[in-house]
């Protein structure tokens, strides 16, 4: 467990995702990273039936990372958050009664993991119903859990291989009440992840440009 | 007379007159009533004097009543005077006792009558004899117990006849109860009309998958004529064709074969076993079930030396699976199954070989399959309750608490078979190696006498030896040199008497020298 940060790298001019993702690639392998196997981070989305009051239902979704292959993580936007036993999926068929899977909006993030000493790195391809909508980079700085002592560090790692697309400090960190200094864990990874995902799309239903 | 309140009887008399006359006005004449006198009188008349009891108390004499009237009266108004008792008191009495024995009487007949609540039974005779003569009783008493006796003794002869019979079939032995004793140590079932049994391990955990079926068979080729042989058994097993003969492991260590092309099938059988036909059911079987094991104990150390990455990779080669735990070493772990057949005994030529068969670590490899065996039976592996998922008990927080796959790699068993057995081999030879370079010094050098005080409680990857250097008589004052070395499965730790510990590699040499720098120590 470390120190996550989730983004979006834009697709390069005039090139397709793929190629954008064979960049990165050998970007990475050009530092001196080794390839170690794929991974997958995934989002099922589930719609209360349940209707108080005329709010609109909320939606609860439950999300797997093969980083951490034997849970299942189910979360709120913006409210409380659950890691459980992937004995959890089993339970949400259960209760399809109170939660409907809403199936066209399952979310799947795939692509391969590279290791370079204390970080992992993982570019990923994000698809929706098999229409690709864009691509993630995920920098983990593994010896520290501490966001506010590493970030410094995490920011100029992804400089020598992102470029411009640097991002800024995840909001997650900063949302905390302790602020940067409360330790992160595979939540914040995940609520990265479903900002992502839900950033991407927001954006195919506006029609915008994203292949 | 039982049940329901009395009942209040009030009785008068009627006083009902007789109608004379009935005037043409409707007005009724009665006719007039007996005045008392007159009442008396007719009553009076009726009585029968002669019978009277009660007027013997009276002391009047039943005289015969033939008299006056008027001497009647006297004698009643005596008997009137006595308070409480009227003139017709004891005749009353009378009457009334024989009323309610009369009514009695014919309630009883009138029960008697239904049979349902009563019936009369004649009474038993007495014995017109007084007393039974005690003869008579004597031989009534030893008739009955002649009975008795004969009936116990009836009883007794057939169960001395049915035990007999049990001893005489055990003897024959016959099929089914062999068959029962079969049961009671192996397990079967019956398939259509064939009755199959099982020999695997599978019931005990083994995850080998070999069917381990064997088939119980009736043995019917005997000549009835003939004399029975004395091992003659009428259940015979048909077991697999490939766990026919025996097995075992052979573990052992050598000195590196130069040449790779060396390595062929080791042949080398020191128990040969006889089994001809005629041999039991459970030889047959435990043999059987031996070579099943032994297979699996292979099959497992065979898996693991190709897919585990080690720095000097293992080679397996048909029977064999060679391994180099030191440089220069070679441990070579041989499966050795002889199917009994006399071709393959006479083809190969039998050297006399050095014996460097470690029945330690055959031993130890058996063990070991078997506490893997037990070990996925264990409640650690096997869901408690049913419902909850496999694995070790940490592994249920790996979903909750987001294990990553570094953290559960390191909740999980890491070691192998193969390389269990590597370091007890390893840690044998370092152990009998060390000894012998100890003795080998104690015995080349006289002037300061080395003796080593070996351990005796030993663990499969440790020892420990006690080397003392002393000088002859001088030993109670000279006690300064005192090793402790511990043997690992790599390396020699030494500690001191003062507490210096030194860490020695596996070399021969090493531990030489530094066993001969301690000896001029003592001479300082």
């Amino acid at each position: 467990m470390g120190v996550t940060c989730v983004c979006q790298v834009p697709v390069a001019e005039g090139k397709s995702v793929q190629q954008t993702v064979d960049i990165l690639h050998k970007k990475l392998e050009q530092l001196g990273a080794v390839k170690q196997g794929n991974f997958c981070v995934d989002c099922e989305t589930y719609q209360s039936t349940v209707n108080a009051g005329g709010q609109p239902s909320k939606l609860l979704y439950v999300m797997h990372n093969s980083e951490f292959p034997l849970s299942c993580l189910a979360l709120f936007e913006g409210g409380p958050c659950l890691v459980a036993d992937t004995n959890f999926d089993v339970l949400m068929v259960k209760l399809k009664t109170h939660f409907q899977n809403a199936k066209g909006h399952k979310v799947e993030c795939r692509g391969s993991r590279y290791r370079y000493c204390d970080f992992l790195i993982k570019v990923g391809t994000v698809t929706m119903s098999s229409s690709v909508r864009g691509i993630s980079v995920e920098v983990e700085y593994c010896p520290c859990v501490v966001p506010g002592d590493c970030w410094n560090l995490m920011k100029e790692f992804m400089l020598s291989f992102l470029g411009n697309n640097v991002p800024e400090l995840p909001t997650v960190f900063a949302a905390k009440p302790e602020g940067l200094f409360a330790p992160a864990d595979s939540v914040d990874t995940m609520t990265q992840y479903l900002e992502l995902f839900n950033k991407l799309r927001k954006l195919q239903i506006t029609g915008s440009n994203v292949h | 007379m039982s049940g329901g309140p009395a009942v209040r009887i009030s009785i008068e008399s009627s006083c009902e007159k007789q109608v004379q006359e009935v005037g043409l006005d409707g007005l009724e004449t009665y006719v007039p009533p007996l005045s008392m006198s007159q009442n008396l009188a007719k009553l009076a008349q009726r009585i029968d004097f002669s019978q009277g009891s009660d007027s013997e108390e009276n002391g009047v004499d039943s005289e015969p009543r033939d008299g006056e009237w008027g001497k009647q009266e006297p004698e009643e108004e005596e008997v009137k005077f006595q308070p409480s008792l009227w003139p017709w008191d004891s005749v009353r009495n009378n009457l009334r006792s024989s009323l309610t024995e009369m009514c009695v009487l014919y309630d009883v007949l009138s029960v008697v009558k239904e049979k349902k609540y009563m019936a009369l039974d004649p009474v038993s005779q007495d014995p017109t004899a007084g007393k039974t003569p005690q003869v008579f009783q004597l031989m009534s008493k030893k008739k009955s117990l002649a009975t008795a006796a004969q009936l116990l003794l009836k009883g007794a002869e057939k169960l001395s006849k049915s035990v007999a019979e049990n001893q005489e079939n055990r003897r024959q032995r016959d099929f089914n109860t062999e068959l029962l004793r079969l049961r009671s140590q192996w397990k079967l079932r019956k398939v259509g009309d064939k009755i199959l049994g099982d020999l695997s391990y599978r019931s005990a955990g083994s995850l080998f998958p070999h069917h381990g079926t064997f088939e119980v068979i009736k043995n019917t080729d005997i000549d009835l004529d003939k004399k029975i042989p004395e091992d003659y058994c009428p259940l015979d097993v048909q077991i697999p064709s490939d766990l026919e003969g025996s097995a075992y492991i052979k573990v052992s260590i050598q000195k590196q074969s130069p040449d790779i092309g060396d390595l062929g099938t080791v042949n080398l059988f020191r128990r040969p076993q006889k089994n001809k036909p005629g041999t039991p059911w459970h030889i047959k079987l435990e043999a059987a079930q031996n070579v099943l094991l032994c297979k699996e104990i292979f099959a497992q150390l065979s898996r693991e030396a190709v897919q585990i990455k080690s720095q000097i990779p293992h080679i397996v080669v048909k029977n064999q699976i060679i391994s180099q735990p030191f440089p220069g070493l070679q441990l070579s772990i041989s499966l050795c199954h002889c199917t009994g057949d006399k071709k393959i005994n006479r083809s190969s030529p039998e050297k006399p070989k050095p014996d460097d068969h470690l029945y330690v670590l055959e031993h130890n490899l058996h063990q070991m399959i078997r506490e893997f065996h037990k070990q996925q039976l264990s409640s650690v592996v096997m869901p408690h309750p049913a419902s909850a998922p496999f694995g070790h008990k940490r592994l249920r927080l790996a979903g909750p608490m987001a294990y990553d796959k570094a953290e559960i790699s390191s909740l999980q068993q890491s070691e192998g078979l193969l390389e269990k057995i590597i370091k007890q081999a390893k840690h044998i030879f370092l152990r009998s190696r060390t000894a012998r370079t100890i003795d080998c010094l104690a015995s080349r050098i006289e002037d300061p006498q080395i003796q080593a005080h070996w351990s005796n409680i030993n663990d499969v990857y440790e020892s420990s030896v006690k080397v003392l250097i002393t000088s002859h008589g001088y030993e109670q004052i000279c006690k300064s040199i005192q090793l402790q070395l511990n043997i690992g499965v790599e390396q020699i730790r030494v500690v001191h008497r003062d507490g210096r510990a030194i860490t020695l590699s596996h070399q021969e040499q090493e531990l030489q020298d530094f066993l001969l720098s301690q000896v001029p120590r003592l001479r300082l």
